[in-house]
């Protein structure tokens, strides 16, 4: 008996030795692709099984099958915060071109880009920054700051500026979620002053729990006069709430969403906003602006992109611009359809 | 008092609890809230009812969160295809005693440990559910919501349904042959077997019904609101779980009471509101959660030494 | 029974060779398909990223051996963690001695795990469970969810990114943290105590061994090495936050299984944990590697479902082994007849 578990031992620790040992592959394998034909983009998202992401991934494959190019789709499937830092690190090895990542965690994920970009890799990032040494471009269609004012400003334009209200997050540890806050209550200090947030929920990302701590908040804070929520199965969970509160209209609903999930809500008036953007043009936009990083058509200080069919970006410094966060109310809801 | 010093020590936890509250914020038991909150926790009830009889088995099933996604899916799938609402409760109760068969096969059949078979089918299905449905929303036709009654019916509706489901699994595992064959089958298989009782029989039986609990929670999960989100279901089984061992459940099998499950969700499922009512940071939650669960089983430790000294 | 069986033979029947021929098949299966997959970096990402899993898993496996579980580790891996946040960035400690406390506070939390399981005989899912939530929700109090401890000293960071002889850092401590464990458990009669035990507790008592105490160690060492595993967390991810290791626990327990650790206790070793360590990690990063796969985006959960798959063909491939085994053996002694035990 002991002499088979030292065996195995051995066995176990020798197989890694194997592996530990394995020659070098020439300059980790980047230049494979470089010098073929065929260009490799990778896309990462925050997390997967998310119709956000999805649908980023749509617009990303129609840009893909236009260049002619191979688009890799990968991310994090469960709350472990190191699972893009080992995508990221995955692809490095697999030989991608180009990198374009949506970063959950700003300084965390920095590290591996740079050491991506170090092995020749071009990275730009989309939906959420990381820091900017770590990427060339950032396709912008909202930063941290402009969600955060055009959310604070949103609700203090619903409640007349002032009141109690409170924000539904997805976990209090997802870091851009908590940039958002950041900027929200930073925002709420400048400018609103008769207005007051009384407190701060998680809903660990499920339509359920959010419309239940709703429900809660709700009864609990009696002169609340606004949710926002900053999730995007919060938004239906807190106006499902509020609707069966029968406070539909007295108390606002806003918040970050899909137009598709919110659609009933908005048209009955017990949710007055939603805020995003032209997802699927995110995608696109994002494959055709790392793809011309690649090969080198879109440099620093260029000052226009033309991305295709959906028209010719702004440029601001190194950010690509997407245009501003739209809000969707029941006047033009109907008009999309994502 | 001896023999339920555990279900009625976690009710006069809930008691003092609820006093607390009907003290400082008496808006906790305004009615609409609290049908809403007790509506919402009918689904966990159910699957906590099922969780117990696996548990009383000497068994465990931690897939029973997915199984409630992909049978949320199932009837939500069903339901936007205009299907009537029987047809719909049927099949997602088939879907979910089709799991549920699948593990009791693995455990009781082949002999696995459940915990690991059912580690491994929480992954599988969790997985195929992202896969297929990428985390979409699905939108529910006009009608399905609350069964096509008034809220508060429907809400009313749902909790009846569960208490009574619960009153009559209570009532089987006391006076039924089946349910105190489950108990023999916890206390020790082996000694079951030789007074003439199927262990396997009823190992795969308590899986399949776990499975078919989840398929009528999810459910009653979707007529709550008119959208179902695939997500449904994340965590339920540590909820579950928690429940019963809170409740006096003794997770090395043979020994539980249903009511004491009820008592112990209870508790549980106050814990949350009763932050936001007295306006605690909500960072506060999950340590308060595990502490509660601590002092459960460490004043029944306590208790039970104490007993043994004797 | 007695009679010794070919060397073949009795290696065949072993979870352990069964894993070895399975990580060969996959290494060599992924050699010939994957893109880059025999590459010196590759193989340094595979030992990095699956490091932490392969510590709690090599100290998870004792405490289910001696017929426990511990469903805190990922928590404490995150409580951990935070804490050595706290005692660089806030209270100014310096970094060795910052990291020393941490292990310290790692072990008393594996200790007070032992001290419920042991002091008040509770059942260790139970009380894990507690802690599970507990020390989760402890570092989301501390940081109030929010806070995130970064820029730690080069010094430190090494841990998480630099290599030696070609093996990163923290492929060594989980050499030597795999050969202490294996010694410990195979070795010394302080270890074999922990298979007699989840053998049969009861006899391990009648023979005299101080059964409590022995199950409170394995819980301190959990602690103790899940607190080393969130100072490698750290140093990789560059920062600290209350949500590292969140999900470690059930990872770290598959590969014990994997590996050919019965759930019940009793048996197993450490070669085969090592084993189902190396298969998971391997096939995971294998799957994102080869490119019909990474193409379609399905490589994460390709990699979940498979592992799931694993899993169940290894434990019912186990059970089948045992089974053909028993009926060779009855039809054997029903040629030479013998007593045969009721079963």
């Amino acid at each position: 008996m002991k002499r088979h578990s030292l065996i195995a031992l051995l066995l176990a620790l020798s197989a890694f030795a194997l592996l530990g040992g394995c020659k070098d592959a020439p300059s980790g394998g980047s230049n494979n692709s470089a010098g073929g034909k065929k260009m490799t983009i990778a896309l990462l998202p925050k997390s997967k099984g998310n119709q956000y992401f999805a649908t980023v991934e749509k617009g990303a494959r129609a840009a893909a099958t236009e260049l002619g190019a191979d688009l890799l789709y990968d991310g994090p499937t469960n709350t472990d915060p190191a699972k893009q830092n080992e995508i990221v690190e995955g692809w490095v090895n697999y030989g991608v071109t180009v990198i374009a990542a949506a970063c959950e965690n700003k300084e965390g994920i920095s590290a591996a880009l740079k050491a991506a970009q170090d092995k020749g890799i071009k990275v730009v990032t989309y939906d959420s920054d990381t820091t900017t040494d770590a990427r060339s471009f950032f396709v912008n269609q909202a930063t941290a700051e402009g969600i955060g004012n055009t959310l604070m400003d949103e609700a203090a334009r619903l409640t007349g500026e002032e009141g109690d209200f409170a924000i539904i997050t997805a976990t209090l540890t997802a870091s851009n979620m908590n940039e958002w806050r950041k900027h929200i209550e930073a925002r709420l200090k400048e400018k609103y002053p008769k207005m007051k947030l009384v407190d701060t929920k998680p809903c660990d990302d499920q339509k359920d729990k959010a419309q239940q701590e709703a429900t809660n908040l709700l009864s609990a804070y009696p002169n609340l006069k606004c949710l926002m929520a900053i999730c995007s199965p919060a938004v239906p969970g807190a106006a499902e709430a509020v609707k069966q509160a029968g406070k539909a209209g007295a108390v606002k609903v806003l918040g970050l969403g899909l137009p598709s999930e919110n659609k009933a809500y908005v048209k009955d008036g017990v949710t007055q906003s939603v805020i995003l953007w032209k997802v699927e043009d995110l995608g696109y936009l994002t494959i055709k602006a790392a793809a011309a990083v690649a090969a080198g058509s879109l440099k620093a200080g260029a000052a226009e992109f033309d991305a295709g069919k959906i028209g010719k970006m702004e440029i601001q410094g190194d950010n690509v611009l997407l245009g501003k966060p739209f809000i969707f109310n029941k006047e033009n809801i109907d008009g999309f359809d994502f | 008092m001896g023999k339920y010093f555990r279900e009625l020590s976690v009710a006069a936890a809930l008691v003092l609890l609820l006093v607390v509250l009907a003290g400082i914020a008496p808006a906790f038991f305004e009615l609409q809230p609290l049908l809403s909150r007790l509506t919402a926790q009918t689904p966990a009830l159910i699957v906590a009812v099922g969780m117990t009889l696996v548990i009383i088995c000497r068994q465990i099933d931690i897939s029973v969160g997915s199984q409630f996604g992909v049978c949320a899916v199932v009837a939500g799938l069903l339901a936007a295809a205009g299907l009537p609402l029987s047809v719909v409760l049927l099949a997602s109760m088939a879907a979910g005693a089709a799991m549920g068969a699948l593990n009791g096969w693995l455990v009781a059949g082949l002999g696995l440990p459940s915990i690991v078979v059912t580690l491994a089918t929480m992954v599988t299905w969790q997985e195929a559910l992202r896969l297929f449905q990428q985390g979409k929303f699905i939108n529910l036709p006009a009608g399905v919501q609350w069964f096509g009654l008034a809220q508060q019916r429907g809400q009313l509706t749902l909790i009846a349904t569960a208490v009574v489901l619960l009153t009559c699994a209570a009532w089987a595992m006391k006076n039924l042959a089946a349910g105190r064959h489950v108990y023999a089958v916890g206390t020790d298989a082996e000694a079951a077997r030789l007074a003439g009782i199927n262990p396997r029989g009823i190992t795969l039986g308590v899986f399949i019904l776990l499975g078919a609990l989840a398929g009528l929670a999810a459910t009653l999960n979707i007529v709550q609101s008119p959208q179902v989100d695939p997500k449904a279901g994340g965590g339920l089984e540590l909820k579950a779980i928690a429940a019963a061992v809170v409740g006096g459940v003794a997770v090395n099998g043979g020994r539980g009471n249903l009511w004491g499950v009820f008592v112990g969700l209870l508790l549980l499922a106050t814990i949350n509101p009763a932050l936001t009512y007295l306006h605690v940071e909500a960072y506060w939650e999950k340590a308060i959660q595990g502490l509660v669960i601590l002092l459960a089983v460490v004043a029944d430790g306590i208790r039970s030494r104490k007993g043994g000294a004797k | 029974m007695s009679q010794p069986a070919p060397f073949f033979k009795t290696l065949l029947a072993r979870p352990e060779a069964v894993l070895l021929f399975v990580l060969v098949a996959e290494l060599v299966f992924f050699s010939a398909v994957g893109r880059n997959f025999n590459t010196a970096d590759n193989f340094a990402n595979i030992v990095r990223h699956s490091a932490e899993i392969g510590l709690l898993a090599l100290v998870m496996m004792p405490i289910i051996l001696t017929g426990g579980i511990d469903l805190s580790v990922g928590s404490l891996l995150g409580l951990c963690a935070v804490l050595f946040g706290v005692f660089t960035h806030e209270w100014h400690i310096a970094t060795p001695l910052a990291a020393a406390l941490t292990l310290v506070v790692g072990a008393a939390a594996g200790g007070l795990n032992g001290g419920l399981i042991t002091g008040l005989r509770l059942p260790p899912l139970i009380v894990t469970l507690g802690t599970f939530s507990l020390f989760r929700g402890l570092a989301e109090a501390i940081t109030k969810g929010t806070m995130t401890y970064k820029d730690f000293s080069p010094a430190f960071l090494a841990l998480g990114h630099e290599r030696a002889l070609g093996l990163p850092y923290q492929g060594w401590l989980f050499i030597a943290i795999a050969v202490a464990i294996s010694v410990l458990v195979h070795r010394t009669t302080f270890g074999r105590s922990f298979q007699a035990i989840g053998f049969s507790p009861e006899g391990a008592r009648y023979a005299g061994l101080p059964v409590q105490r022995r199950i409170a160690t394995t819980y301190v060492l959990a602690g103790f090495v899940a607190a080393l595993a969130a100072l490698v967390f750290t140093a990789r991810l560059r920062q600290a936050r209350a949500d590292a290791g969140s999900g470690y626990e059930l990872q770290a327990i598959t590969a014990v299984v994997l590996g050919g650790t019965s759930i019940f206790g009793g048996v197993g070793t450490v070669g085969g944990t090592v084993l189902g360590v190396a298969c998971v990690a391997v096939l995971t990063t294998g799957l994102k590697l080869i490119p019909a796969i990474a193409l379609q985006g399905i490589g994460s959960e390709l990699g979940s479902l498979l592992t799931g798959a694993l899993l169940i063909f290894a434990l019912a491939g186990g059970v089948l082994a045992k089974s053909l085994a028993a009926r060779r053996a009855r039809r054997q002694s029903l040629a030479k007849p013998q007593p045969q035990p009721i079963t």
